[in-house]
């Protein structure tokens, strides 16, 4: 790569990096009650100072704390969780398709965020029992496919069953589940952040934190867990538990998703590869960037759901309709390897 | 650095390996040969400890190879695999920085002396100019030679090589070879490298260990013990060892 390559490069990366802190201010006036730029600042004010801002109409703190700013917060943490989870994972398995789906998280933790909510109700945290689920069905699907981890086909054969065995596991919930719960199920299980709420955030907030902060450091080290299990050992790796750390965090930060806002389709597989057709392969770059990416995607797609349509279309509908596209539009547009 | 090998065993589930009895020194290269399936590639990973090896089994001056931790087994002991599988496409520099893992906490990244030394053993191969390139534009020697670039990234005494010459033209199949004992001479490091050509072998290395289903069938100096009789055991083939300008050739 030449100087000015690399300049340019830099200066895309400081741009995407910058971009979800743009975003989050501009999420926060967006919706279906107006609130302008300076509306918005002066509300965030006169929290900080209660006495400026007493001609502002009470609406507008209760829709920015109570709201929006909640919303804003989870659809960056969904964001960034799914698309590291999507790139760490398919460093750690050596293959640009795997992620949290394929591994059957996504569907454990929804099975047991589902459980959750049917039978302990809204009180009890879904995060616990969707950790748990996600931790069994990641556990089984390696199990089951044995030292052939990193032979994808039987990973992808076993994903598939154990995604097909939590799914069914769902429908039983579901079919226990009382007419007013399920409708809200349904919902969520698409992928919702409309229902966001302080609560959830305080649990679900510091877990992704947590793993996100675990994979940010591990991120070189991804570089080298991505190279086959035997030369990652011969360069001093212990290549056995490191990887447990990262599906680990992972499973976590899933979890913690997908526990309160449902499956969000194909975000965790598509920002990787957006961010290594731009920025190369070096997970140095490729986990900030793509936890960058992916608050600034989620952020965009629910700022679009909450502007176009005085309905909410869930965003993990929104995101596999509007996600894929582009994706076939970029694979085919950029003609080098980039993976 | 000095090997010695006590008592090796290895089973696969249709294939054991049995090695006992060797030693290999500083600044030697000892090349191993034998048939497909004799068992040189798991010979190799087992010294570098890539497949798991029991207690009292291996010594690296006389330290037992098991009670290593993996870190500190890979600064000692550098593996030169025979393929590299480029999932992600990363540049040639990030991937010969990966050498220096074993000194680098799972949690940190590679300071500037890491990427110092990258950049030294990525000279010493000849590859300065191509630390910005990715791997999936170079050529299979170039790519055999970014290889051995970040086992020496690894400055590990002992180097283990698999086949670093299968599918070279003879001129890169010579380069990497003349790499190879350059780094005994120069660098005093020991190493083990497995290889298919006979002529290759006993020109380059300073003693041999022929292999045959899983066994050490012999094992000595390069120059002594390669002949006819042996080569016709260990290949169960007619062969003929013949001495030209010095060098010797396998008529077959």
């Amino acid at each position: 790569m030449s100087g000015k390559n690399h300049s340019r490069a830099k200066g895309l990366a400081l741009f995407f990096l910058v971009l979800p802190f743009f975003l989050f201010f501009v999420s926060l006036s967006v919706g279906t009650y107006e609130i302008s730029p300076r509306g918005l600042l002066r509300t965030a004010l006169s929290i900080v100072s209660p006495a400026s801002g007493q001609d502002l109409p009470a609406a507008y703190r209760d829709i920015l704390v109570r709201i929006r700013l909640p919303r804003v917060l989870l659809a960056m943490a969904v964001g960034a969780a799914l698309s590291v989870s999507g790139a760490s994972l398919q460093a750690l398995f050596k293959n640009p398709l795997v992620n949290e789906y394929i591994l059957g998280i996504s569907s454990g933790a929804a099975f047991g965020a589902a459980l959750s909510l049917v039978f302990l109700g809204r009180a009890f945290p879904p995060q616990v029992a969707g950790f748990v689920f996600a931790v069994v069905a990641v556990g089984a699907v390696l199990l089951i496919s044995g030292k052939a981890e990193s032979h994808f086909i039987s990973l992808l054969l076993t994903g598939i069953i154990v995604t097909a065995f939590f799914s069914a596991l769902l429908s039983l919930v579901e079919f226990f589940a009382s007419p007013y719960v399920l409708q809200a199920l349904f919902f969520w299980l698409m992928g919702s952040l409309s229902l966001a709420s302080w609560r959830d955030l305080y649990i679900s907030l510091p877990l992704v934190a947590i793993g996100l902060a675990v994979l940010y450091l591990l991120r070189w080290r991804l570089n080298v867990l991505s190279m086959s299990d035997e030369e990652a050992r011969s360069l001093g790796v212990n290549v056995r538990r490191e990887k447990i750390v990262v599906i680990a965090s992972t499973t976590l930060i899933t979890a913690a998703a997908t526990s309160i806002v449902g499956i969000i389709g194909w975000l965790g597989f598509i920002v990787p590869h957006l961010v290594r057709m731009m920025f190369g392969a070096d997970n140095r770059r490729v986990v900030p960037l793509s936890a960058a990416v992916g608050a600034s995607l989620m952020l965009i797609a629910d700022d679009i759901i909450r502007r176009v349509s005085s309905f909410e279309i869930p965003v993990g509908i929104f995101t596999s309709l509007v996600g894929i596209p582009i994706f076939l539009f970029l694979l085919k547009k950029t003609r080098k390897v980039w993976l | 650095m000095n090997i010695k090998v006590v008592a090796l065993e290895f089973a696969y589930p249709k294939f054991s390996l049995r090695v006992g009895g060797l030693a290999f020194e500083s600044a030697k290269v000892t090349a191993i040969v034998g048939p497909n399936g004799a068992g040189k590639t798991t010979f190799l990973k087992c010294i570098g400890a890539v497949l798991p090896v029991a207690k009292g089994s291996l010594f690296i001056d006389g330290k037992d190879i098991a009670s290593l931790k993996s870190y500190e087994r890979a600064r000692l002991i550098g593996y030169v695999p025979q393929e590299h599988d480029t999932t992600f496409n990363y540049s040639v520099s990030d991937f010969v920085l990966m050498g220096r893992a074993a000194y680098i906490s799972p949690f940190a990244l590679p300071s500037h002396e890491d990427a110092k030394a990258a950049s030294e053993a990525l000279d010493f191969v000849g590859l300065s100019g191509f630390a910005d390139r990715a791997i999936s534009e170079l050529s299979s020697g170039e790519r055999r030679l970014v290889l051995i670039a970040r086992a020496l990234a690894q400055r590990s005494e002992i180097l283990l090589m698999d086949e670093p010459t299968t599918f070279l033209d003879p001129k890169h199949e010579t380069e990497v070879l003349e790499l190879v004992r350059k780094l005994a001479v120069e660098m005093r490091k020991t190493i083990l490298v497995t290889l298919h050509s006979l002529e290759m072998a006993v020109q380059y290395s300073d003693q041999m260990v022929f292999m045959k289903k899983g066994e050490v069938v012999a094992y000595g100096k390069s120059a002594e013990i390669f002949e006819d009789s042996l080569l016709e055991h260990v290949y169960d083939m007619k062969i003929k060892v013949i001495e030209w300008e010095g060098r010797k050739i396998v008529l077959r």
